[in-house]
């Protein structure tokens, strides 16, 4: 089979490469084709239903997330066939009958999005009675970061396969069978009790806002003003993040950190704990903003950093005069990047003549 | 972290073990198998007999065993102060209301006899004939290369009898084909379809003959290994297979033998769900393409026929394709029927593939009151009219009226039975056993119970107004078989029964 072939998408020719699902093709041809359960870090699942298109030699509906394309292939999504349509129409309701609604009938907005709600504005939905399922949510769950409603749940799973599939952490799981189904742990404890490293990577790939980080919570995405691309600074991976700027009480502020999208950046859609929920410094009242000098009178004083520098290197200096250079330690700290280690290392050899040097990363 | 291998398969079977689901237990099968602890809760909260732990009775509340009172009787056990569990579908309609004690042992309400037909040498399974051990199929069939093997299941014209009636030369061929060089055998003795119970019987009366099939199938797919698994409830016929297994020649015992415990899932019968339970998952089917014969046991090629299919192969061998296919009428073999509902004599009963309602309530002991309509193959198969009664129960003929023989657990209806009632019922099993991977299912069978719920509480009909819109999506959307089947009592019964939907 030729690397690169043509499949046909409602009538038009799709560039194909062998191997990769329909899904893909079809979206790189800007083709929209709705989806819950998808995500490109993850095996596909089929499980959302929301992708299914007409394949022509199948009788069946099949997921393009997880159907392979094939050469001279004829795909029909919704533009094109009436029961894609439909399918859409009455699954898209059945999700909305199963989901927390707004006033006017629409699944809820949330500061994390919700794909339903922009998949249930493209259908002509039938109102059909709430189903009320018994899907239990974490009541004694403290952790201060994730939150799980479960009202907004549409079990995708893409939450507790990216816990297995990219971190390989297993906190989280499918629980229950049938109606009941919901996302736990062992003992439905709480994430802190569990092997949960916190890194919010549920929240990001979670399609409806049912994981949303709780200190966010009430900031809805038209609030954010801008997003401001940065590299963190909590180790040397350099990983990219964007800060969401948004007003609160008139103010900009940071409000929420979230990764680039997957295949973007280094760190391909991922954060560690730090780098999703560790922002609160930035507005913090007590953050030191320059450096300080404790002064003759006994308190901390801001200073230049030449001032600062200079008063810490005759310091120095003077300990070693007095105590040999082995009574001089340097730890520089995990946040600094390999070249400032390096740099870190240099200062303790060849300045001050001592080997004791560490940086905080290697424990 | 283990996320497959033997580790990861005796997850359930430890769980099991150690008395259901508790934090405790988890941990420590944590420890014993390096399986993340929520992978271990995850999967055990799927199955019923281990979502949690303590022993309790279990009363079936399956369509005929509500008929013969399921209801009451759970009432009586409550107002006694025992604790009780609505089970679904125990797999003893024909001793309805059925019930398992608190060891999971039959209690025998009415001391009812376990109705077959009775001993005939020319019949393929013949359940009341004598057990014979002297295993002259495998002998055969030994000496046979396996091309002649499939050549003789394909003269024979054998469907797989599990419900979906596919040919089952097509699968051996399919698995015997495989570069990969392991290859597995798999029985499907999960029979959990709601009014089946035959592949119970052929467990407890012949397990010589499923055990001899099972021996052919591995010898002619090329396979050492060979997987027995078995409905969880069916402590009986476990005994029964494992001293069958006991008295068969080195030939036999030679394979690998494995036994794999179903813990409580109808879903376990599709036969994803089935490999992902023994694989230590939550028995959720999965996506097809690809088909078991390329990619099933631990991701390798895998033969997986029912019970009754593998214990109509040594016939099959002994006596060569075309007999077996003369014992059918309208297509080939003889069928093992289970009857059970509103006839005197509930049971399981070989007839020719093809025979009619009444031929079957005619070895049954005839109809019990007026019969108003049937079930032909389990839940899955909807609800038809009696005035269907000459459709030969068969495949094809089935599928033609839009419904399907499926695994032939066939259930009688008298005009005693409000058919909205039935198919609340139908659909009540549906939601508890949908696996809840895709809404379609997951979402689709509770609306359609809240709602048939609803009216029957009402009487308005207008709750029902979407029902066809909703039993259309679960077809087309659902993953697997029993999403796609799901709506069919409903839609059935509304649709050959309107005036059990009007206002009431």
């Amino acid at each position: 089979m030729a690397d690169t072939f043509t499949i046909t998408v409602d009538g038009k020719p799709v560039e194909a490469h062998a191997g990769e699902m329909v899904l893909r093709a079809a979206q790189r041809a800007g083709v929209h084709i709705p989806t819950l359960c998808d995500d490109k870090r993850l095996e596909p699942a089929g499980a959302c239903r929301a992708c299914l298109v007409e394949i022509d030699g199948q009788r069946r509906l099949q997921p393009s997330c997880a159907w392979k394309v094939a050469p001279n292939q004829n795909i029909k999504t919704q533009e094109t066939s009436k029961r894609v349509q439909r399918h859409q129409d009455v699954l898209v309701s059945l999700y909305m009958a199963d989901h927390k609604l707004d006033d006017e009938g629409l699944p809820v907005e949330t500061c994390n999005g919700n794909g339903l709600r922009e998949w249930a504005q493209e259908c002509q939905t039938l109102s059909l009675d709430p189903v009320e399922a018994p899907r239990a949510a974490r009541p004694g769950d403290k952790n201060p970061y994730i939150t799980f409603q479960p009202e907004l749940c549409v079990l995708c799973a893409r939450c507790t396969r990216y816990c297995d599939e990219v971190e390989a952490v297993n906190a989280i799981t499918l629980t229950g069978r049938g109606s009941e189904t919901t996302i736990g742990t062992a003992g439905m404890r709480g994430l802190l009790d569990t092997s949960c490293e916190l890194c919010g990577g549920c929240i990001d790939t979670c399609p409806t806002g049912a994981l949303v980080e709780q200190k966010a919570i009430e900031i809805l995405p038209h609030q954010i003003e801008r997003k401001v691309r940065t590299t963190c600074n909590y180790c040397g991976v350099g990983c990219q993040m964007d800060l969401n700027v948004a007003k609160v009480d008139g103010i900009e502020q940071v409000v929420r950190v979230t990764s680039p999208p997957p295949g973007e950046t280094v760190n391909d859609g991922n954060l560690c704990i730090k780098g999703r929920f560790a922002y609160d410094f930035i507005h913090h009242k007590d953050r030191i903003t320059e450096p300080m000098i404790r002064k003759p009178d006994g308190k901390l004083h801001g200073v230049s950093w030449d001032e600062a520098l200079k008063f810490a290197a005759e310091g120095m200096k003077k300990v070693q005069q007095r105590h040999g250079p082995k009574a001089l330690g340097f730890i520089s700290s995990a946040r600094c990047t390999g070249e400032e280690n390096y740099l870190m290392s240099k200062v303790a050899r060849a300045a001050f003549k001592t080997g004791n040097v560490h940086s905080c990363a290697a424990t | 972290m283990q996320k497959t291998g033997a580790d990861r398969e005796r997850v359930l079977e430890l769980l099991t073990e150690m008395g259901g689901v508790t934090e405790e237990n988890v941990r420590k099968i944590a420890k014993l198998t390096r399986v993340s602890e929520a992978e271990i809760w995850g999967a055990g909260t799927f199955y019923h007999l281990i979502n949690k732990p303590g022993r309790r009775m279990r009363v079936c509340n399956g369509l005929t065993c509500r008929l013969f009172g399921a209801d009451d009787v759970i009432k009586k056990l409550r107002a006694q102060g025992k604790e009780v569990t609505e089970a679904t579908c125990l797999g003893q309609c024909d001793r309805a209301p059925a019930a398992l004690d608190e060891d999971m042992k039959v209690i025998d309400w009415a001391r009812q006899e376990r109705a077959v037909t009775p001993a005939n040498d020319d019949l393929p399974l013949n359940l009341a004939g004598k057990q014979d051990f002297s295993f002259a199929a495998l002998e055969a069939a030994r000496k046979l290369k396996p091309d002649d093997i499939f050549k003789l299941l394909e003269e024979s014209g054998l469907q797989g009898r599990g419900g979906a009636g596919f040919p089952a030369f097509i699968k051996w061929k399919g698995v015997a084909g495989q570069k990969d060089p392991v290859h597995y055998v798999v029985c499907n003795g999960d029979e959990a379809e709601p009014a089946t119970f035959k592949d119970r019987e052929t467990m407890l009366r012949r397990p010589d003959k499923l055990i001899e099939g099972m021996a052919i199938a591995a010898c002619a797919v090329g396979a050492k290994e060979v997987y027995f698994y078995i409905r969880g409830e069916f402590n009986a016929e476990y005994e029964s297979v494992k001293a069958a297994l006991h008295k068969a020649p080195d030939s036999i015992q030679n394979l690998d033998w494995h036994f794999h415990r179903g813990h409580g899932a109808y879903i376990c019968g599709e036969e994803t769900a089935m490999l992902e339970s023994m694989e230590g998952k939550r028995g959720m089917p999965r996506l097809k393409p690809p088909f078991p014969h390329e990619f099933g046991f631990r991701g390798k090629p895998t033969l997986i026929n029912n019970v009754e299919t593998f214990a109509c192969v040594p016939y099959i061998i002994q006596h060569g394709g075309a007999k077996f296919k003369a014992h059918g009428r309208t297509e080939a073999g003889s069928k093992l029927y289970c009857i059970s509902g509103h006839v005197n004599k509930p049971g399981v009963y070989e007839l020719p593939l093809g025979a009619t309602l009444d031929e079957l309530v005619g070895v049954a002991g005839g109809y019990m009151g007026n019969p108003m309509a049937f079930s032909p193959g389990g839940a899955s198969s909807g609800f038809l009219p009696i005035e269907k009664r000459n459709v030969p129960l068969d495949f094809k003929g089935l599928q033609k009226e839009g419904s399907m023989l499926g695994s032939a657990g066939v259930v009688v209806l008298n005009d005693t039975v409000d058919m909205a009632k039935a198919a609340q019922w139908q659909l009540e099993f549906f939601e508890l056993e949908s696996c809840g991977q895709c809404a379609p299912c997951r979402i689709g069978t509770r609306y359609l119970h809240n709602q048939v719920s609803k009216y029957l509480e009402t009487g308005d009909p207008s709750a029902l107004k979407h029902a066809k819109d909703v039993g259309w999506e679960m077809e087309e959307g659902s993953i697997c078989g029993l999403g796609m089947v799901a709506a069919k009592p409903l839609e059935n019964a509304m649709q050959y029964f309107p005036k059990a939907f009007e206002k009431r």
